[in-house]
């Protein structure tokens, strides 16, 4: 039993399926990485599961109920996420921005209550943003912008949380550090995490689970250990490489050949 | 991770958020105050002088004074209050577009809702000799006819960027061009008529013109203040709002439908008064701090700039003039500068 799966989903834009027929269990209390090579459909999959996009056929369950039939509200506050793309409007400061991510718990006419402030603190602390409440975004580097996007997908306070390609625009330094603070998240509150990641050796390093991906559908899940093999990335990425163990972690390691 | 950080957390996020909703209350409460005064005084000044408390004394029927009561409740209330609806709508209206849109170029007077109402209504004036209510009605068909024009040309995954703000533009001035052959068309006293209508001007309101924006602007302006929320959501992308539960379709078209009605109504009774909508929510944002885009201090900063604009027209230029000329003559400028800052900035796209 997995509280996050889909059942034969079938998602895609337009009239173009991309991803077909798809079954996949999201383990519960772990970090779970997705990967695979551009356009293989690792986004869709994250868009379909977090029910921003509709499946054309098959459904997704969350806590054993499909997911279409539960209320938009409802689900905001078991599941968040964070999409590739967020805008922060112009000159919005971090406090504002977090705080944002109260919505699903806010109501009609329900004010700002002490548990919101918790909540909102609790997520700045986790992302180490604390310092930077009264900063507009805008002064902020690429890193620390994406902490914050971290914390306001926290203060939704959610047991999952699914993060949508979160290192992409990041240097080597500030990837590993989102990284760790996922994994952080993940022991300390055992949130259940699905990171898309293009990198396959951070994916191997700090997620517990990995579902690679091609051409819309799944090829390989498992454990990093288990999965990544120099065949398996040939098939998925195409890359003729050979697979070591990393000298610091002995997570498998990918190097071209 | 201690326990002392966690308390110092809190209350500096605690402090700031206090000091925001401080600032919304006083900023409001002045806000409010000063349209109220502005209100007031429109009905004080003119060939008849009156004070304050006569004013207020025949507005509120406390006092039966035929003769003030004929200037007051007669003459300069329902341009007062036409000055007041105008204003509270399109300052609403404006700062509703521009969040939704994500461009503080995207108000309804830029992206062809205003034009479209206006080419409706002043077919109607010259064609069918329209008037009242009717013209209301065309307005707002025009306004919705504009608005799905754009939604249906513009739309793809959302609208956010320049793509929406030129076709907006492209299809505002198509209407402008058709509204001038309408213009050729007409008689030469319909035409007269036209051309002050289009300048945009608060002294011509129509009685139940005036009465249907009144009440539209009490119903609607609640309605807006509710899906502040949803459209807090909805700047984030739609996407992040979507994920935050927000249900993104039903509250973008409910802030929508609010807007293009409000400005509608607003079209009809004054006519397409430009840059009102484009600089009130940004001069909301100032006063509040950035990124608060509050829908309520808009719409009063839109009913002060628009009581401003109808004093300074009216009273103190030599020759009487149509309001909009005066909001246009302060508008355009912030236009310029907005378009040199934000091309600097690279924002706004």
């Amino acid at each position: 039993m997995t509280r996050l799966h889909a059942e034969g989903v079938t998602l895609g834009y337009d009239d173009q399926p991309i991803v077909t027929g798809l079954d996949v269990r999201i383990p519960d209390g772990k970090v779970t990485a997705i990967v695979g090579a551009n356009a293989c459909g690792k986004s869709t999959l994250l868009r379909g599961l977090a029910r921003l996009l509709k499946p054309r056929a098959g459904a997704v369950f969350l806590d054993g109920k499909a997911m279409s039939e539960l209320g938009t509200h409802e689900v905001a506050k078991t599941l968040g996420l964070l999409p590739q793309t967020p805008v922060a409007p112009d000159g919005i400061t971090v406090a504002d921005l977090v705080s944002r991510g109260r919505y699903p718990h806010q109501g009609w006419f329900r004010r700002w209550t002490d548990g919101d402030d918790d909540a909102v603190t609790r997520a700045l602390e986790a992302t180490g943003t604390a310092a930077l409440v009264d900063r507009p975004i805008r002064q902020l580097s690429g890193g620390q912008r994406q902490r914050v996007w971290v914390a306001m997908a926290l203060a939704q306070d959610t047991d999952l949380l699914l993060l949508d390609e979160p290192t992409t625009y990041l240097d080597i330094n500030h990837q590993v550090e989102l990284l760790r603070l996922l994994r952080k998240l993940n022991a300390e509150s055992g949130k259940t995490i699905v990171v898309v990641l293009h990198d396959l050796n951070l994916a191997c390093r700090f997620c517990d689970h990995v579902i690679a991906m091609a051409d819309g559908s799944v090829v390989a899940e498992g454990e990093p250990t288990a999965v990544i093999t120099a065949e398996l990335v040939e098939k998925v990425f195409g890359l003729s490489c050979v697979v070591v163990p990393d000298p610091v972690a002995g997570t498998p390691m990918v190097v071209p050949s | 991770m201690t326990a002392t950080t966690t308390v110092s957390t809190t209350g500096a996020f605690r402090a700031i958020r206090r000091r925001r909703n401080a600032r919304a209350l006083v900023v409001t409460c002045a806000l409010t105050l000063a349209v109220g005064a502005l209100f007031v005084l429109t009905m004080m000044v003119g060939s008849f002088q009156l004070t304050a408390g006569e004013v207020i004394a025949s507005v509120l029927h406390l006092r039966e004074d035929p003769s003030v009561d004929f200037v007051v409740r007669g003459l300069r209330l329902p341009t007062a209050a036409a000055a007041l609806a105008v204003g509270l709508a399109l300052g609403a209206a404006g700062t509703i577009f521009q969040q939704l849109l994500r461009n503080p170029l995207a108000s309804p007077d830029f992206v062809g809702i205003n034009s479209g109402a206006g080419l409706a209504a002043i077919t109607g004036i010259v064609l069918l000799q329209a008037g009242g209510l009717a013209v209301s009605a065309l307005a707002l068909a025009g306004a919705i006819v504009a608005a799905l024009l754009m939604y249906v040309l513009a739309w793809r995954d959302g609208v956010a960027g320049y793509r929406f703000i030129l076709i907006g533009i492209g299809a505002a001035l198509f209407f402008d061009g058709l509204i001038g052959y309408m213009l050729t068309r007409a008689r030469l006293n319909d035409a007269q008529q036209a051309m002050h209508w289009l300048t945009g001007s608060v002294g011509q309101a129509d009685a139940a013109e005036l009465r249907l924006l009144l009440a539209a602007v009490a119903v609607l302006l609640p309605v807006a203040l509710l899906l502040q929320r949803q459209l807090r959501g909805l700047e984030l992308g739609d996407d992040a709002a979507r994920a935050l539960g927000v249900r993104t379709e039903l509250s973008r078209a409910g802030l929508l439908a609010t807007a293009v009605v409000l400005t509608a109504l607003a079209v009809a009774v004054a006519g397409p008064m430009i840059f009102v909508a484009l600089v009130a929510g940004p001069i909301a944002n100032r006063l509040l701090g950035p990124a608060t885009g509050g829908i309520v201090p808009a719409a009063l900063v839109g009913a002060t700039l628009v009581l401003v604009a109808d004093l300074v027209a009216v009273h103190l230029l030599p020759t009487p003039l149509p309001t909009g000329v005066v909001t246009g003559a302060v508008g355009a400028p912030y236009l310029l500068w907005l378009l040199a800052t934000t091309n600097r900035q690279g924002a706004g796209g």
